[in-house]
């Protein structure tokens, strides 16, 4: 069974009318490989990443998680199979303190979401659960604070905290680094590292800054137009004629 | 909404506070009993039309036709000659989030305006359901009632025709509604429900049904509206039309918007001043309403937090600087 698999796509197209954003799109993702997916704006990376996640169903194609169609299914009934996603705005609850962002996505795992008469504060395993991922990101020190009260990158940290509280197999991040400042993301990358190694999740992830793909990336699938433009290692796509083509008109890929 | 815990001067305040409602009928003129006893009715409906406002986010505006619901429910009981008060109540609530639950289906679909308007045009349809099908409801006349259940304790046997026990009566079961919804709000599903008007794409990518998270709070709300709506009928002793009025839909709107939504208590307050205002003014004035607007657009332009909202959160900022 550790040859299926995390992610597999077969023939994933989707049009808005009879606009084509993402064409015949096919890959595979093995489990544990730290994947790019990286193109110019608007090579239809975050609406390959929609349709996948559940966001909306494709107009063609299939999805399969971890050996099981999926295909068309919400995001609710995608997220319990243990794939999860970021996205490329800030996306957390505001006004909850930052150890209650966390504390949501673990009561749904634990199926404590329709507890109406119990108090929440006797979920005493799931905030020390939730404490253990805080600490982990390293925003622990922040857990009584609104979310919104906190920098920006820290913010980007609450959604990675977000997304790993339910020990996802698989996270989809949509350009984990944007609008970071060197420093922040420097320390993204190592997290996403670290996170891969010592847990074992799989990351897919967008990203428009070429050094931070060719840092981590083991494989990297190159979108242009909607359309799969090439596969392969780092060095192979840094090579690609093809794609120094479609990003620079012939020029090179800075990195 | 979540600070309470740190609060035991609160606890002591609210002991002081039900001791305070329970002597009121001991103190009070007949007159001013009535009062009171209107503006706790007032308060449940507000704080349970509050579960979807101030901790969902959504704007209902079809409210008053569960409050309707629980009301005509309760005048077909008594009619038939149900002695019960609770069972009447009970039926009462579970009929009103009866419909709750067939008309949120299609509601929760959709957010703000959308939704504010499917459930005003719901509401409407319910007010001339109740308005039109004579046979059942009494058409615009209602259905009064000539007796009322008498109120039965361990022991004691109490008419609900007396001021008094009515409004001792409605507090308790003020009193019940409101920790009922205390417990919820400080539940996960509490939690859950927060994360709905903070984020509901969020919520969905940590794996919640977020239709299924709010027509939960929709069926709730309604169903508490249909227990507001059935005292109500027992204490006006008949069910009308005006009930489920789309006006009356906009009461625990003000209510709730005066007293302040991001705060537990908020509605209730808000209630409290809309009647003492309606009672001052309309002694001066008909036009009562008038001023009543003219109290509003300044709480909403300078306290968008409401009242209390306003008041609470300047003793949180006392509280903080005296910590430092």
């Amino acid at each position: 069974m550790t040859n299926v698999p995390i992610l597999k796509i077969e023939h994933l197209g989707h049009a808005y009318g009879k606009f084509q954003v993402i064409n015949d799109i096919s890959l595979e993702i093995p489990k544990g490989e730290l994947t790019a997916l990286i193109g110019p704006n608007g090579a239809g990376k975050t609406t390959f990443y929609n349709v996948v996640s559940g966001r909306f169903p494709p107009s063609k194609g299939k999805v399969f998680f971890d050996g099981q169609e999926i295909t068309g299914r919400p995001a609710h009934k995608i997220v319990p199979l243990g794939m999860l996603r970021s996205f490329q705005i800030t996306n957390i609850f505001p006004e909850l303190s930052v150890r209650e962002n966390v504390l949501i996505p673990l009561l749904l795992q634990h199926r404590r979401g329709y507890t109406f008469f119990r108090p929440l504060s006797r979920e005493k395993q799931l905030y020390q659960k939730a404490d253990e991922v805080l600490s982990k990101i390293g925003i622990l020190e922040y857990g009584d604070k609104p979310a919104r009260e906190l920098a920006y990158g820290d913010k980007r940290l609450v959604e990675m905290a977000i997304v790993l509280a339910r020990k996802p197999k698989l996270v989809l991040l949509d350009e984990p680094t944007a609008g970071m400042n060197p420093e922040e993301t420097e320390r993204m990358i190592l997290l996403i590292k670290e996170l891969a190694e010592r847990f074992g999740t799989t990351f897919f992830l967008t990203e428009h800054d070429m050094k931070v793909v060719f840092s981590i990336a083991k494989q990297i699938f190159v979108l242009h137009q909607g359309g799969l433009l090439a596969t392969g290692t780092p060095e192979e796509i840094r090579a690609s004629p093809q794609v120094r083509e479609a990003y620079l008109g012939g020029g090179t890929i800075k990195c | 909404m979540k600070k309470q815990p740190n609060y035991p001067k609160t606890g002591i305040f609210l002991i002081f506070l039900i001791g305070f409602l329970i002597g009121c009928p001991f103190f009070l003129p007949t007159y001013w009993t009535f009062i009171l006893g209107e503006i706790l009715i007032m308060a449940l409906f507000s704080m349970s039309f509050n579960l979807l406002l101030g901790y969902s986010g959504l704007l209902s505006f079809g409210q008053a036709g569960f409050f309707g619901v629980g009301a005509y429910a309760a005048a077909l009981l008594i009619l038939k000659g149900w002695q019960s008060l609770s069972l009447i109540l009970l039926v009462g609530v579970f009929s009103a989030a009866l419909a709750a639950v067939v008309i949120g289906f299609l509601c929760v679909r959709r957010d703000e305006i959308y939704f504010a308007m499917i459930t005003l045009g719901f509401g409407m349809m319910l007010f001339t359901i109740a308005h039109n099908w004579i046979e059942l409801t009494g058409g615009s006349d209602g259905l009064p009632l000539a007796a009322l259940p008498t109120l039965r304790l361990p022991g004691l046997e109490l008419s609900l025709f007396d001021p008094r026990n009515m409004y001792l009566f409605i507090l308790a079961v003020f009193l019940a509604g409101i920790f009922l919804l205390w417990r919820l709000v400080r539940s996960p599903f509490g939690l859950i429900l927060t994360a709905v008007r903070e984020n509901k794409e969020r919520l969905a990518f940590v794996g919640a049904d977020v239709r299924m998270v709010r027509l939960t709070a929709f069926t709730i709300a309604g169903g508490l509206a249909g227990l507001s709506g059935a005292l109500f009928c027992l204490f006006n002793s008949m069910a009308t039309p005006d009930f489920m009025h789309w006006s009356y839909s906009a009461r625990p709107i003000l209510m709730t918007i005066l007293g302040g939504s991001g705060v537990f208590l908020g509605p209730a307050f808000g209630a409290a001043v809309f009647f003492l205002l309606e009672q001052v003014i309309t002694h001066i004035t008909d036009n009562w309403m008038i001023f009543l607007g003219a109290i509003l657009i300044p709480v909403v332009i300078f306290f968008p937090q409401g009242i209390l909202g306003t008041i609470v959160k300047y003793f949180d900022r006392e509280q903080e600087t005296d910590r430092q």
